[in-house]
């Protein structure tokens, strides 16, 4: 930013409706799915059912390999779980990382910030609004996947009644029904992850660095999940839990590992969201 | 604003740190703080459990097994080989849930990351399940052995079953007092505690955690003579004293999963049970047919020998393990001895293995007095 933008202006008038909270939380994902960048991830998320899909269809396997990849031959229906497991270590923080690093960041680099900040949408409300533009975009992350794995699934693979882990078989409308609850379980995963892309944005106004760092971030964590001589501290790391999304299919489904899940990354979300709450309100507007 | 009043909105996420840490941390020991009971004698409480009869349980076991073994990257998963059931064994952490409803009819499903194992016996068969291999294996049981467990239960993932065992070995070597309550599964819970006298062994003390209500043992916890952290605990971290149904325990094989039938019902070989008992010895790689394995001592300071163990081969951890051990020599010959919190196992030249939870040098008495 150039130096002459730091000397304070006339407040100008709100670029955004701001007065009333949901018409800031719809311009923001106006913001967030208006981006072109936007839509090119959710393709490439909805991209990785097909390439599985495929994969599997010509190599012609018959269910012999082991977890839920070897059974998508035999039922298209896990097509849609294996997809989200395999999303979940790689393809979800990163699409996760882009936007949340964006989105005070990208603000900060197009000079947008400094309108947003002075309006009278008040900056509180304001972080809250790319707050629940960031959900959003999480549970439309894992949605695509979910749909793109049914439509890809049923069209590929026979699909019938479903066979849990604990060996037992539900019929093919509940099994897409804890299909739509692991896509879920997974979106409320990356919100850990978006708390900490949050935080980062709000440091700086270049959105690549707030990305790197919040990439770095994710990396440096599931490098010391896989030590283990310190699993001492491994519960209090952000992946840890992650694939407990899979208890929902066993039966009855477990919720004790999922439930831990969910509250470690409300931990992490409530300690970087006050973070960046604390940045984003004491920060000079420049 | 105030530059100092701005900065002091940092203290918001500080809070939230401390916060997220406190409950994190301190939310357990809360919820275990000890309850208030009326005073029981040891041998009270001895007899309460001895006499414990429930018709049915279920609930789920959390297991940790923390033997002090060197954690080594990379062979922490795969329980196929026997090398990598080994390594689950002696560092494990394990979620099971179990259900139990006569000594014929109970079931034990051991929640692993994204697969499940699972064991059932219905009064008539036994299946043993692997979701990973989507493979059954079935065993007819046979009639009239109502009191006889199933091959393949893991019966030490039932609390009670483990707590029978350390109870039928109680003898003059112990010394065991009720050292307070606590809670466990949300049940007020008597802590029976078992110190063995002899000081030979590396078992600092065995607690059981007894349900006031129902006299059934919920937890099991091992402690070491050196250190604080339990070497293995085994606990519900919920039960129901309810009956289960007996739908429960029935299997019905589905559609695509390759089904087995041993002739005779024997024991899966690839999944030993979780040894608990102070005497069975966890880890003993390739025994070849014969080599029945010797018991030298008793009570705490017991030792396991096994000759012509074969030690050497694609075990790959355990040539690591081997690699670091501690050369030791005596009037018995020489020999390399691997040393853990818990577990100490001495190896000779000459093809012995002296193993038990006692320390290096009764280890080398024992290999002193042993016939070769």
């Amino acid at each position: 930013m150039s130096p002459s933008s730091a000397v304070a202006e006339p407040v100008a008038p709100a670029a955004r409706p701001g007065r009333y909270p949901l018409a800031l939380f719809r311009s923001e994902l106006q913001l967030v799915f208006g981006r072109a960048r936007t839509w090119v991830l959710l393709a490439v998320l909805a991209g990785v059912p097909l390439l599985i899909g495929i994969a599997i269809k010509l190599s012609g396997s018959e269910g012999g390999g082991e977890g839920f990849i070897g059974q998508v031959a035999g039922n298209g229906l896990f097509l849609i779980v294996a997809s989200l497991g395999l999303s979940l270590p790689f393809f979800l923080p990163t699409a996760v990382t882009v936007i949340a690093g964006e989105s005070l960041a990208g603000e900060s680099s197009l000079g947008t910030l400094r309108n947003l900040l002075t309006a009278p949408a008040g900056r509180s409300r304001l972080l809250a609004a790319k707050m629940v533009a960031l959900i959003v975009f999480c549970l439309a992350a894992t949605l695509t996947i979910w749909l793109s794995g049914l439509i890809v699934g049923f069209a590929l693979f026979p699909v019938g009644d479903v066979l849990l882990l604990s060996g037992t078989t539900i019929p093919l409308g509940e099994g897409l029904l804890r299909a739509l609850g692991i896509a879920v379980v997974i979106a409320l995963s990356l919100l850990g992850l978006a708390g900490i892309g949050l935080f980062v944005s709000s440091l700086t106004s270049t959105p690549l660095a707030a990305m790197a760092a919040t990439f770095g971030t994710f990396i440096v964590l599931g490098i010391l999940t896989a030590i283990p001589q310190i699993d001492v501290i491994h519960p209090w790391l952000l992946m840890f839990r992650w694939t407990s999304f899979a208890d929902l299919l066993r039966d009855p489904p477990y919720w004790g590992a999922i439930g831990k899940n969910l509250l470690l990354q409300a931990g992490y979300l409530t300690v970087f969201y006050a973070a960046a709450w604390a940045r984003i309100t004491s920060r000079d507007i420049v | 604003m105030g530059a100092t009043q701005r900065s002091r909105r940092w203290l918001v996420p500080v809070a939230a740190v401390a916060v997220v840490a406190g409950v994190g941390t301190l939310g357990p020991v809360v919820a275990d703080a000890s309850p208030k009971l009326p005073g029981i004698s040891a041998q009270e409480l001895l007899a309460k459990v001895q006499t414990a009869k429930v018709d049915g349980l279920s609930g789920t076991v959390q297991s940790s097994a923390d033997l002090g073994l060197p954690a080594l990257p990379g062979v922490a998963g795969g329980s196929d080989s026997p090398s990598g059931a080994v390594t689950e064994l002696l560092s494990g952490k394990h979620t099971a849930r179990v259900a139990f409803a006569a000594p014929d009819k109970a079931r034990v499903s051991v929640l692993d990351t994204m697969a499940e194992r699972v064991w059932t016996m219905d009064g008539k068969s036994a299946w043993a399940y692997d979701s990973a291999e989507r493979e059954a294996v079935k065993l007819n049981l046979p009639a009239h052995q109502p009191g006889k467990p199933a091959a393949g239960t893991p019966k030490s993932y039932d609390p009670q079953s483990v707590a029978k065992q350390f109870l039928d070995a109680i003898d003059p070597s112990t010394k065991v007092d009720v050292s307070g309550t606590e809670k466990v599964a949300g049940r007020d819970a008597y802590k029976l505690r078992l110190i063995p006298r002899a000081d030979q062994t590396t078992v600092g003390s065995v607690t059981l955690a007894v349900d006031s209500k129902t006299w059934v043992p919920l937890q099991v916890t091992v402690l070491p003579r050196t250190g604080k952290d339990p070497a293995v605990q085994v606990g519900f971290s919920q039960v129901s004293f309810d009956v289960p149904a007996a739908s429960t325990f029935a299997f019905t094989p589905p559609k695509g999963v390759k089904v087995t039938e041993p002739k005779t019902p024997t024991t899966r070989p690839d999944r030993p049970a979780k040894p608990i008992d102070p005497k069975a010895v966890p880890g003993k790689p390739n025994l070849k047919a014969g080599n029945e394995p010797t018991v030298i001592g008793e009570g705490w300071s017991a030792v396991v020998l096994v000759r012509g163990a074969e030690l050497t081969g694609a075990n790959g951890p355990l040539d690591q393990l081997l690699a670091g051990a501690q050369q030791v020599q005596g009037s018995w010959g020489k020999g390399k001895i691997v040393t853990s919190k818990m577990v100490n196992v001495l190896l000779t030249d000459d093809g012995r293995v002296f193993a038990g939870l006692v320390t290096p040098q009764t280890l080398q008495d024992a290999a002193a007095k042993a016939p070769r």
